[in-house]
């Protein structure tokens, strides 16, 4: 059988998400700490939907379907030194310029 | 779910689990756990991973040390590796007070066969050499110190307690603790109810929440702690690194990800555990300003957990006096997570009545009433 | 396997060529033309593994174009992990590919791939002794990573520009677009920021039309739109992607370019975030010469670089049956169309064309070493035998999966639905569960660019509605 990928980034297959179920990893938080899916580089753009899909399948409906992981910046990954000078100056503590 | 149990854990999290697992493999495991959500919803599934034995009292450098002992054994026990790599904690002292601080520890470290060393900002850069050590006075080092990956530490010891015969029910919520008198009857959940004569409040940052379904009031806190990752890169960075100037520390992780965070004193108490911009633009400075090459390094993810704090920076341990069998087991600030297996253990002995230890009455709640706080003045993040 | 090869330029793309210049490949000469993304110069020299996959080093190979796959990592200029789809080729670059022993071409780690043919259960690696356990981790730690540390002079802390401005709107694609120009009509003062080199979105796939009002091209309707002296008012931010948005009120919106960010806390937010191009799950569908149909629609069509033929597409959209038309009016090979649709004006041109045309089978594995060679094709039916399909280049369409992430950053609510994922939840007007923010198009559910250009105006039209009646 070959691999059926469902997250690139992390190398997470179809079978990965069926034998984590089988192991007792039923929502999708669990689901995705579990085979890791979404933690990579792209951070479930292209395998949210199909870790959702599945548990959808396999619990039998949309609506069994909870909210997603919440979601955290940043969107894509981007360097330290875009947020470094985020901050006013008075609100960053001066002892902590680079 | 059963309806009856001889102890019910409330919290899910390493701490409940720990001692869920202890007591299974001691033999008892007529236990029920309730979670709220899955298996690591709260601090236990957000936290750094950083274990260490560095401290400054004696009780919790020895806990520690068998606290490392223990995770130094729980891969095998357990079938998960959690893949604790002691790669050493690297400290950085930039003023006076930090660096006293530093040598005292040190020293009773030593004394209690910990290999902690004081080192100079040279040294320190052998052994991360794209530190950028300036201002810098002195560091303190110790190898045996580490970090390990959390979740299978949470779902090994769960697998281990539930093959032992503990029940553990995840996305069960404790809504109400039904005492009568001094005593305890019931645990009343979300999807119906247990009937039991002790209780555990191993909640975490919900503890107080939990104890006053009881009665009780506790002084704990929550605060919310942000941690961010970077995108993973092959390994250049052997210890944690924290720098007490800030509370700002670092680590690399087995994936090869930084990992770290650090201390925000104007952070409001809350249950908030949303991300802010203040922190990535903080601990993006603080990170640019340890290892300049950072700045190009990208980020993958920031995120937020509670920090369960008590007045003296020690947990609430053992018994409450105004209502029987029902025990504490929280208030671990930002280093439960190391202190788990150690806990686990002593609690579990200490329930069974196999053994007794001085942690019990004195980390007690009673202590602040008898005015006998101890502050641990070494905590970070 | 036939050789990548350039087409010659159309007059009429948005996308245009800049001067050739070169750049070095792992130290070799290179060329590439100004501008270009950067995976279509070395996908246009003939690289065709572009990287090694994290754990079964599988080779990887653009697989959406739209930066958001990570399927295209290299090293560039010292820095780790850069998305070349999203990098435009210029002078002088060092580039570089970052995974495999001895590397990412030849892998020897692969042999990982074979070793665990079902799950490699990563968590329970090595458990048995904690002595073995404690021996291994270094060995791990090596494997795990991708790429070095970056090197080179340290950058500075980014430029920050603070703005204040009433309307930001995210995503300049046909939804995007079409709420900005209805602001500008209104006098409304907006910033419009975009992730992509380009405005347009959807309007830059050769094969998208819009129905209704005056039927047009992707690409007239990008011709008439995208200029921004067709937009007073709104300032329009390329390469400037959002990357999040902090749900206090004002909400703080931070969007981040190559070398500087800005930071606004704007009254009002528009998203028009678009959606991300999926694969549909069959076996291998990583191996590279597997992409989406815009990965392909961008590459052929907009820029001229063909990495391989003949072509299999997979699919029932219109797009991907128009797609399959306009390549072949580009003088592109098809090794096939892989179908349910049976009739229709669409189908019909393609089988006056002699396109094979296969209707009932469905792609059961791509088929191939380092680069894909050939599809496997199951019956619906039982009895019927399984087909090969000789190609050297496969598109294969899913429901895209909306992008509702900046929504969820602001606390909106969103909503699962297994046509495409989690979308952006709103009411017909637009509204999300934030009075102050509102949704259009695709992150929040639309199917097409028609739908989507309509749900744009309407945001908008909410958004300026609710604004004369805060002071
Ligand atoms: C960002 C961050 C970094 C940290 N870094 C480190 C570190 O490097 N090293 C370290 O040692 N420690 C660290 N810590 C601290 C460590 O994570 C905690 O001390 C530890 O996880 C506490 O475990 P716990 O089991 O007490 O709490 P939790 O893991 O929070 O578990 C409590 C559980 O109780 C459940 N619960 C609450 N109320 C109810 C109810 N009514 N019914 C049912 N269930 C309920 C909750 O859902 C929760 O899962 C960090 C913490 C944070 C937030
Ligand atoms: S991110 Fe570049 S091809 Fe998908």
């Amino acid at each position: 059988m070959p691999k059926t990928i469902v997250c690139r980034c992390e190398d997470v297959t179809e079978e990965d998400l069926k034998r984590a179920f089988e192991r007792g990893f039923r929502d999708l938080e669990s689901l995705r700490r579990f085979t890791g899916f979404g933690t990579g580089f792209c951070q479930g753009k292209s395998c949210l939907c199909h870790a959702a899909r599945f548990l959808a399948a396999v619990k039998g409906g949309d609506d069994m379907v909870s909210d997603p992981p919440r979601t955290r910046p940043p969107l894509r990954p981007t360097p330290f030194a875009a947020f470094a000078g985020a901050l006013p100056e008075a609100d960053a503590g001066a002892e902590e310029k680079p | 779910m059963r309806d009856r149990a001889d102890l019910v854990i409330v919290g899910g999290g390493v701490i409940g689990l720990s001692l869920a697992y202890h007591l299974a493999r001691l033999g008892f495991s007529d236990v029920v756990v309730l979670e709220q959500g899955y298996l690591c919803f709260g601090a236990s599934g957000r936290n750094g991973g950083g274990v260490r034995q560095q401290w400054s009292t004696e009780e919790n450098v020895l806990l520690m040390k068998d606290a490392v002992r223990r995770y130094r054994r729980l891969s095998q026990e357990c079938g998960y590796n959690i893949w604790f790599r002691q790669g050493g904690y690297l400290f950085l002292a930039r003023d006076d007070a930090s660096a006293a601080t530093l040598e005292q520890n040190t020293k009773l470290q030593n004394r209690l066969g910990v290999p902690t060393r004081l080192i100079s900002p040279a040294e320190a850069r052998r052994i991360v050499p794209v530190l950028n050590l300036e201002g810098v006075r002195v560091c303190a080092y110790n190898p045996t110190d580490g970090v390990l990956f959390p979740f299978p530490v949470v779902w090994g010891m769960a697998r281990i307690a539930s093959d032992l015969g503990v029940e553990i029910n995840t996305f069960t919520r404790v809504t109400n603790i039904d005492v009568r008198g001094r005593q305890i009857v019931k645990v009343v959940t979300d999807r119906g109810a247990i009937a039991t004569r002790r209780v555990v409040n191993a909640a975490g940052a919900w503890s107080p929440q939990v104890a006053r379904l009881a009665g009780v009031e506790l002084p704990n806190k929550p605060y919310r702690h942000e941690i961010l990752v970077s995108e993973p890169v092959k390994p250049f960075l052997d210890p944690l690194v924290s720098d007490l100037s800030n509370g700002t520390y670092f680590s690399q992780t087995m994936r090869g990800e930084i990992c770290g965070g650090l201390s925000d004193p104007a952070e409001p108490s809350s249950m908030e555990s949303g991300s802010s911009l203040r922190f990535l633009s903080r601990m993006s400075r603080s990170l640019m300003r340890l290892v300049p090459q950072l700045g190009s390094l990208k980020v993958l993810r920031q995120w937020a957990g509670y920090y369960d704090e008590t007045p003296d920076g020690q947990p609430i341990l053992g018994r409450v006096d105004a209502v029987d069998g029902f025990i504490q087991l929280n208030g671990f600030g930002g280093h439960g997570f190391m202190m788990a297996p150690a806990i686990g253990q002593l609690a579990a002995e200490w329930i069974l009545r196999k053994a007794e230890h001085p942690i019990f009455s004195t980390c007690d709640l009673g202590r602040f009433a008898r005015g006998e706080q101890r502050r641990e003045t070494f905590s970070i993040g | 396997m036939a050789t990548a090869r350039r087409l010659d330029p159309l007059p009429n793309t948005p996308f245009q060529y800049g001067p050739k210049v070169d750049f070095t490949f792992e130290g070799k000469p290179f060329s590439g033309f100004a501008g270009e993304p950067l995976a279509l110069s070395l996908l246009a020299g003939g690289v065709r593994v572009f990287g090694r996959s994290i754990k079964y080093h599988r080779p990887r190979a653009p697989m959406c174009l739209h930066a958001h796959c990570s399927s295209c990592l290299m090293r560039v200029n010292g820095r780790p992990n850069v998305r070349t789809c999203d990098t435009p080729c210029v002078a002088g670059l060092s580039v570089e590919r970052q995974t495999g022993w001895p590397g990412a071409g030849f892998d020897l780690l692969r042999a990982i791939d074979v070793v665990y043919p079902e799950e490699l259960r990563h968590h329970e690696l090595f458990t048995s002794s904690s002595a073995l356990s404690r021996m291994a981790t270094p060995y791990v730690r090596r494997m795990s990573g991708a790429g070095e540390l970056p090197s080179g002079p340290p950058p500075l802390a980014f430029p920050v520009e603070r703005q204040s401005v009433r309307v930001v709107v995210i995503g300049a694609g046909p939804a995007g677009l079409s709420a900005a120009r209805r602001l500008s009509q209104s006098g409304e003062k907006a910033v419009l920021f975009e992730a992509d080199a380009l405005a347009g979105g959807r309007l830059l796939d050769g094969a998208t039309r819009i129905e209704g009002d005056g039927d047009s091209t992707g690409w007239q309707r990008w011709k008439a739109w995208s200029d921004p002296a067709t937009l007073p008012g709104i300032e329009l931010l390329c390469r400037m992607p959002v990357v999040a948005i902090y749900p206090g009120r004002p909400p703080t919106v931070v969007a981040v370019g190559e070398d500087r960010a800005r930071i606004v806390q704007p009254q009002r937010v528009i998203l028009c975030t678009g959606s991300y191009d999926q694969l549909p799950l069959f076996g291998n569908n990583d191996l590279p010469g597997v992409m989406t149909p815009r990965a392909l629609d961008r590459m052929v069509l907009g820029h001229g670089v063909l990495p391989a033929e003949p072509v299999a597409l997979v699919g029932d959209s219109d797009e991907t049956l128009r797609l399959s038309a306009r390549l072949l009016e580009r003088g592109v090979a098809l090794a096939g169309v892989v179908t349910r649709r049976r009739d229709g004006p669409l189908v019909g041109a393609l089988q006056d064309k002699k396109v094979p045309l296969v209707f009932d089978r469905e792609v059961a594995r791509a088929r191939g070493g380092r680069w894909i060679h050939e599809l496997e094709l199951s019956p619906q039916r039982q009895r019927e035998p399984d087909r090969l399909l000789d190609c050297a280049l496969c598109v294969a369409e899913a429901p895209a999966a909306p992008a509702f992430e900046l929504g969820h950053h602001a606390g909106c609510r969103v909503f699962f639905g297994s046509q495409g994922g989690y979308r952006i939840a709103i009411d017909d007007t637009g509204r999300t569960s934030r009075d102050d923010i509102f949704a259009a198009g695709h992150c929040a559910g639309a199917a097409d660019v028609t739908t989507a250009i309509r749900a744009g105006e309407r945001a908008a039209a909410t958004c300026l509605e609710s604004l004369a009646h805060t002071p």
